[in-house]
């Protein structure tokens, strides 16, 4: 888009693409941390990067909020370019790192204040901003003590509120459940779809595949700094996974027996003898029938049928090893808001 | 009009609006602040940390605190050199150097200050903030002369009070002397900022006190008169931009010749504030 040549004051009326990167690189002394990355989300939406360490999420995150400026290429966040207008971007986004940004030397209460004050508001209005957002994520017990006596989630919790002190129309979450233990995570995924349900734009980087599973309205993989896949949970999953029945047969029967039955119906599987279960990879929901139909036909009791939709670990791990051979014929998704290159 | 947030009875699920339209006190009504609102808060942060750990300020007292104590305890029943200042004590010769020698060891923990502020996740978080960068080195420096000024009243309460500390000077000179002790200390600390800046580390800055600085006081005019060092020393104290510090400050405090050095000690420190706030604000533009 031609963004060198819209006006610096608003983003253009019913504009809602809040984040979109035309061909954005980084590179560090001689290491090209990003090549080429295209994305684009909509208000209100999730946008998952997802990726292994040293994908380039953390870099690429950091030129959209303005912290780091793109080797090439541009970028805009709500409606402003963050090599030309970084002060217009940093006051419509918040930050919450893989590390806790917040002020050690601080309470809890007194950070949340600090960043309000220097957002410009009076101590009056800064004070009340910080109880508000005490009260949201559950912190006022702690609101007097320093984030250093805090466990994992409440810092995590405490720097999502410090990088909504100011009301940004677009946060970036850079691995925001990394070591959080099962509750805590939960938590903070309610936060975050509260925060969308609002029409907040979510870019949200993560390593965990159920994260963007849940978040996300479309997720980016990147590898080695490029993006490699782009669209939807389940387009992704359609283009890459596969779709399985798994089968219990009767203890008695076994695993072996099972998977000749199935073999000797045309069909290939795979004998899970750990488990006692065997596992076929089916094309079409109509393939169910053709496994019971062959158990059927070879007197084979199973005790337990299920049909399983592959997870997006499935879908990274052959991305991942798609990697290693020449370039993959990205998944094109025409509905799906990131650009494959 | 729409509250800025709203919140379901139970577990907090709920979250900020993205957009209250500009509610008076509200985030969105909130203009955004000048470098000087900026300044103005972030030395209050640095200030309010100093204050819930008077440590910071107590432990940068030790050294010239008995640096003071044991000098005086064992020079002055030896005789004095053949420059020494005639009418002049052990005590109220060597006091204003102790002071300088506090002066660089604050001057040197602004830069400690700035390296604890790059660890501790504050500059990652201002670092995303519409702010100008360059407001934290200014309230560093700033809450750094503040400290500095304290731990002057302290040594020279101490020097009065328990050792007997009189200078010459009146009481106006002895403040002139002190308010030159305290912008060396200033303008030395934009040199630590810059080191602190770059280097992102407090050990290496606290090797540089001791290596550098520790020697620099003693191949000084801060003890012994330089006319009294020996040949060699007396080259080195005579470049030494301590030497003009402690001469000023001391003729300043006791009413003997040298004040003619202030002027010296001011253009040198200043050019190495000018230096020191250029690096630092480059080195600090770098990515964490």
């Amino acid at each position: 888009m031609s963004g060198l040549t819209v006006p610096v004051d608003a983003p253009m009326a019913g504009d809602d693409i809040m984040i979109e990167t035309e061909d954005v690189g980084k590179v560090f002394g001689s290491v090209r941390a990003l090549d080429s990355v295209n994305i684009t989300a909509r208000r209100g939406t999730v946008l998952a990067l997802l990726g292994h360490n040293g994908a380039g999420k953390t870099t690429l995150v950091n030129i959209l909020a303005a912290a780091l400026p793109p080797s090439s290429g541009r970028a805009r966040v709500a409606g402003f370019d963050v090599t030309r207008e970084p002060r217009e971007v940093r006051r419509r986004v918040g930050l919450t790192g893989q590390f806790a940004s917040v002020d050690a030397q601080l309470s809890g209460r007194e950070n949340l204040v600090l960043i309000a004050r220097l957002l410009g508001a009076d101590r009056r209005s800064a004070r009340a901003r910080a109880d508000e957002l005490l009260e949201l994520f559950g912190l006022q017990e702690f609101a007097t003590r320093r984030p250093g006596t805090y466990s994992g989630g409440l810092r995590r919790r405490l720097d999502l509120a410090a990088s909504l002190v100011g009301q940004p129309d677009v946060i970036f979450l850079d691995e925001p459940t990394t070591g959080l233990d099962p509750s805590s995570r939960l938590r903070l995924w309610e936060i975050v779809e509260g925060l969308v349900a609002q029409g907040t734009t979510v870019l949200l980087t993560t390593q965990y595949l159920d994260e963007a599973d849940r978040l996300a309205d479309s997720i980016t993989v990147l590898s080695a700094g490029s993006v490699i896949a782009g669209g939807t949970a389940a387009e992704l999953k359609a283009t890459v996974g596969q779709r399985t029945v798994t089968v219990t047969p009767d203890p008695a029967t076994g695993p072996d027996a099972a998977a000749a039955a199935l073999r000797r119906a045309g069909m290939e599987p795979v004998p899970d003898r750990e488990n006692g279960t065997v596992v076929i990879a089916i094309e079409a929901s109509k393939d169910i029938a053709a496994v019971i139909r062959a158990l059927d036909h070879a007197g084979i009791e199973a005790t337990e049928l299920s049909f399983g939709e592959p997870s997006l670990d499935d879908v990274y791990l052959a991305l991942a090893d798609q990697q290693t051979r020449p370039r993959p014929a990205a998944p094109a998704a025409p509905a799906a808001p990131t650009v494959v290159p | 009009m729409t509250a800025p947030l709203t919140r379901t009875p139970e577990e907090g699920t709920a979250a900020p609006v993205a957009h209250a339209p500009g509610r008076p006190g509200s985030p969105t009504a909130w203009a955004g602040s000048s470098m000087l609102g900026q300044v103005r808060v972030l030395t209050g942060r640095s200030l309010r940390a100093m204050a819930t750990d008077p440590g910071t300020v107590l432990f940068g007292l030790i050294q010239p605190v008995i640096i003071l104590f044991v000098l005086t305890q064992v020079f002055s029943k030896m005789g004095h050199p053949p420059h020494f200042p005639k009418g002049v004590s052990y005590l109220d010769f060597v006091l204003p150097a102790v002071l300088v020698d506090n002066a660089v060891q604050s001057a040197m923990q602004s830069g400690v200050g700035l390296v604890d502020d790059l660890k501790n996740g504050i500059v990652a978080r201002l670092r995303s903030l519409p702010i100008h960068p360059s407001s934290l080195l200014i309230a560093r420096s700033i809450s750094s002369l503040v400290r500095s000024a304290i731990q002057v009243v302290i040594i020279l309460l101490l020097g009065i009070t328990v050792l007997g500390y009189s200078p010459k000077g009146g009481a106006g000179e002895l403040a002139a002397s002190a308010g030159l002790t305290l912008f060396i200390s200033w303008t030395l600390g934009w040199a630590f900022i810059a080191a602190g800046a770059w280097l992102r580390r407090a050990e290496p800055m606290q090797n540089l006190a001791i290596i550098a600085i520790f020697p620099l006081m003693f191949a000084s005019s801060a003890y012994v008169p330089v006319d009294d060092l020996p040949a060699w020393l007396r080259v080195v104290a005579e470049v030494n931009p301590l030497t003009y510090a402690i001469d000023a400050t001391r003729a300043l405090a006791l009413d003997v010749p040298g004040a003619d050095a202030a002027l010296p000690a001011v253009l040198i420190s200043g050019f190495i504030a000018v230096v020191g706030a250029v690096a630092a604000v480059l080195g600090f533009r770098r990515p964490l």
